[in-house]
């Protein structure tokens, strides 16, 4: 089978000796290209943990990582950083947008990284801005945007590479629900049309209602997984809260 | 529990947050316990009674250190408390009285000076007798110290300490009373303005130190600017100064920074972008502590190259005008030594010519006396009589073409003589033979009719070896008429040492607080920059890219104010050197790079430490 992502057995520990808590156990499953991939599951569960260790920004205590043909669990330090910049976007809830940086340079920094010549990262960057709808304030600062406009910005920054695989973390977690929406409409139409594979961190059923897939986690393993099939989106945002009452936890999200 | 209890468990459990802070009290401590001991050392006071001047240099030096050390103390409070701002939020947060807080931070900045002031007195006291020793090697002395403890210097350095504490104590304590809780949870510098370069403001910045600059190199003596502010002068040099660096830094910084950020092809690289914005964003507050930094390095610069000038100078100002290593009138006085390399023997005959301004008296010597004093002095232009009847040679040491007359022409017994040479550098030790010198033929000479005196001079070949030789040959001579180098030597030694060391002293008090107040300023930039380099490392920039561009940003921050500063150094040292006639372009080129190089080890520790901070959570 093709997958993007394949995780193998992977296990992460914290702590030494006798005093030692087990984040992930025995995780495996894969993602196939062009899947929009949810990972639902209460607080303390692991879902940051999973997303950190498949991130590269952590490393698993065992098991193996494919993201195509490469075994990230065993890469070293440098040669990480060189993977993340190539294959891998991040958006998270605080945004992390650099704010002594315009829209613009926040945007360009991975290719500027990736040392691509300055006209091919005009085009590039102009036609991320007008995917997301930001083409107008290329030349802002963050602290003149609404917190929908950095959240699109940062969506910009982590696709302007064409990663292999994007990562989100709670990314509607700071965002009013229109805001919300407006993202979350963004990322599906990515998903759909450019076939950028997503893979989503939330607690927030009705942002995980967007997602083609959803892997639940509870206690570091995998409880459950849940595909939307033909279904609609709000048959499918039920289907969560009543899979969320039965794990526990987070049930008194609404829309 | 009480206050105290807590304020005293506070210090013990975050002892490596205080270790900084308690760092750079310690050392002020250090450094003026030294020095106040050493004002009062007795070693010191018993030289202070042949040279007078020590005291005043001490007392002065000692009043600048302190002002000094209270500035910087404040400084590294700020910093300190700084940190510390989300603790005492926290505090209030949970509901403790401002006031509870209050004293508990002013009762912990009491402890930490009174523990401060106990080890700084206790390493003051080692390190002080290190420095007595090199201070009284400078000077030439050569004495056996006893372990002098200087209960003075205690009380004073207790005194002046404890005032300074007192008032950060109370800074402390007001700091509580400014705070809002609100500011623990707004991010620092939100949405501060882009900084706009001005023409004008640059403009006035060049002119303000072109103006400090041309009146630096005015003479002392003879320009209207001197004439008409007299001692306002300096200080508007230093005004304008401080004024132009920190306009320039305002102005031509964020210029060539947002020039340098619109040329894509350049800033689209790496991570050239980050560096530039980064510096610009904080361009605002780092004009500050740019000119800060610059006048800091400006005055370490200029104070150690003046002292060090002189100090380096001392053998060629004895030169000057002790040429001879001996030289005595009267009679002749056999030396069997193997060291003496010339002896000569000559006669002078002495005249006063009468003009209509003034009389003046010269020395007349013989051509084959000045021949054979000039070839013992290797000068390399000796002159020969042509026409006997009618041309002499002059040698006027005091020579000065600013204000003294050129003499063409000197009547010797109504006969006129054309000067065809004058020397300004004197060919006979001036404390013996001063005044203006005549050479005139052999023939002319022997026709002089006026009394002869004998001299006798003495040319070591190493004349700072033989003091005791010099001691011998005073007291068989009696010290009227007699003129020693090495004498000479060791009393310029006496004051040009000291000089030198308590300008050496100072110069490392700044130049150590320079360090100290760059690296505290950027310690403080990591701990808010923290999270950009989090987010740099999530999008995949390698740890090495991250380290180039700290280097780079700190590398900005480090080499402005020091080329800005040797400027500054540069131009009042060449005002020193004019106003003292002396050449001192070595020793300040050598002070400078020596200063160059300490700078920069400074910004490797920086570099260090800014990167330690900033790496800090990914590892």
């Amino acid at each position: 089978m093709e997958y993007v992502l394949k995780v193998n057995n992977v296990e992460k520990t914290y702590g030494k000796g006798t005093n030692t808590f087990e984040a992930l156990k025995n995780i495996t499953f894969s993602i196939e290209p062009g899947e929009f991939v949810g990972v639902m599951g209460p607080s303390g569960a692991g879902k940051s943990t999973l997303l950190n260790v498949l991130a590269t920004i952590d490393s698993p205590t065992s098991g193996d990582i494919f993201i195509e043909a490469d075994n990230i669990a065993k890469m070293k330090e440098d040669k990480l950083a060189d993977f993340r910049r190539d294959h891998l976007g991040f958006i998270f809830q605080d945004y992390n947008l650099l704010d002594s940086l315009t829209v613009r340079e926040n945007i360009l920094l991975p290719l500027a990284i990736a040392k691509m010549p300055a006209k091919e990262i005009n085009e590039k960057v102009i036609s991320i801005a007008k995917t997301f709808g930001i083409e107008d304030l290329l030349d802002k600062y963050p602290y003149q945007l609404s917190g929908g406009q950095k959240q699109r910005t940062a969506s910009s920054r982590a696709l302007v590479t064409k990663p292999k695989l994007l990562f989100a973390d709670e990314p509607t977690g700071a965002l009013d629900s229109k805001s919300a929406t407006e993202f979350l409409e963004n990322l599906r139409s990515l998903n759909i049309e450019q076939e950028a594979t997503i893979m989503m961190v939330t607690h927030d059923a009705y942002a995980a209602s967007f997602c083609r897939r959803i892997l639940f986690i509870k206690d570091g393993q995998l409880s459950k997984e849940m595909v939307r099939g033909n279904r609609t989106r709000k048959e499918f945002f039920q289907l969560i809260l009543d899979e969320l009452a039965n794990l526990g936890g987070d049930e008194h999200d609404n829309v | 529990m009480t206050m105290f209890d807590l304020a005293l468990k506070n210090i013990k459990r975050n002892l490596k947050h205080y270790a900084l802070y308690i760092g750079a009290t310690v050392f002020s401590i250090i450094i003026y316990f030294t020095f106040a001991t050493l004002k009062y050392s007795d070693n010191l006071s018993g030289l202070a009674e042949t040279s007078r001047q020590i005291r005043g240099i001490m007392s002065g030096s000692a009043f600048v250190l302190m002002i000094f050390v209270a500035i910087f103390i404040l400084y590294s409070n700020t910093f300190f408390m700084k940190k510390r701002k989300k603790e005492v939020g926290l505090y209030s947060l949970l509901g403790v009285r401002k006031k509870k807080i209050g004293y508990l931070l002013f009762f912990e900045n009491m402890m930490i000076g009174i523990i401060s002031l106990i080890i700084g007195i206790g390493l003051g006291f080692f390190l002080s007798q290190l420095f007595l020793a090199i201070l009284l090697k400078l000077m030439g002395i050569q004495m056996e110290l006893g372990f002098t403890f200087s209960s003075q210097a205690v009380i004073e350095t207790s005194i002046v300490f404890f005032a300074i504490f007192l008032v950060t104590s109370l800074l402390g304590y007001r700091v509580i009373y400014k705070f809002k809780l609100i500011d623990l949870f707004q991010a620092a510098n939100k949405g501060e303005e882009k900084p706009k370069s001005r023409l004008i403001i640059a403009l006035a910045g060049l002119l303000s130190l072109i103006l400090a600059y041309w009146m630096a190199l005015q003479d002392l003596m003879t320009s209207d600017v001197w004439h008409h502010l007299g001692l306002a002068t300096p200080l508007l040099i230093i005004g304008l100064t401080i004024i132009g660096s920190f306009l320039l830094f305002n102005s031509v910084l964020v210029y060539v920074l947002t020039k340098l950020k619109k040329r894509e092809g350049w800033a689209w690289k790496g991570l050239n972008v980050m560096t530039v914005s980064q510096l610009l964003y904080r361009i605002r507050g780092n004009a500050k502590t740019l000119t800060i930094i610059t006048i800091l390095s400006a005055t370490t610069i200029t104070a150690g190259g003046a002292v060090f000038g002189m100090y380096y100078n001392t053998d060629k100002t004895v030169q000057s005008f002790a040429p001879f290593s001996f030289m005595w009138q009267g009679s002749q006085h056999e030396i069997s030594d193997e060291s003496v390399e010339v002896a000569i023997d000559f006669e002078v005959k002495n005249i006063r010519v009468s003009s209509e301004e003034m009389d003046r008296e010269y020395n007349i010597i013989n051509q084959s006396t000045f021949e054979q004093l000039a070839q013992a002095l290797d000068w390399d232009n000796i002159e020969s009589i042509n026409n006997k009847q009618e041309e002499a040679l002059l040698i006027d040491p005091f020579y000065d073409e600013r204000w003294s007359e050129k003499t063409e022409e000197v009547l010797v017994d109504g006969n006129p003589y054309q000067i065809s040479k004058m020397y300004t550098t004197s060919i006979v030790n001036i404390e013996v033979l001063s005044g203006s010198m005549l050479v005139l033929s052999d023939e002319q000479f022997e026709a002089l009719d006026h009394k002869a005196i004998d001299y006798h001079v003495i040319q070591l070949d190493n004349y700072k070896k033989h003091a005791d030789l010099s001691e011998q040959l005073a007291s068989s001579l009696g010290t009227e008429n007699f003129s020693s180098a090495i004498r000479d030597y060791q009393e310029s030694l006496k004051s040009s040492g000291t000089l030198l060391f308590v300008g050496s002293f100072l110069g490392l008090v700044f130049l150590l607080a320079t360090g100290s107040i760059i690296f505290f300023k950027m310690m403080t930039e990591a701990e808010e920059d923290k999270s950009k380099y989090g987010i740099l490392y999530k999008i995949g920039v390698s740890k090495r890219e991250m380290k180039q561009t700290i280097r780079y940003q700190m590398g900005f921050v480090f080499v402005a104010p020091l080329i800005l500063g040797l400027m500054h150094g540069a131009v009042a040292l060449i005002a020193f050197s004019n106003l003292l006639q002396m050449n001192l372009w070595k020793p300040i080129l050598w002070w400078m790079l020596a200063y160059t190089l300490i700078y920069i080890i400074y910004y490797f520790i920086t570099v260090r430490g800014f990167y330690q901070t900033t790496m800090q959570e990914e590892n």
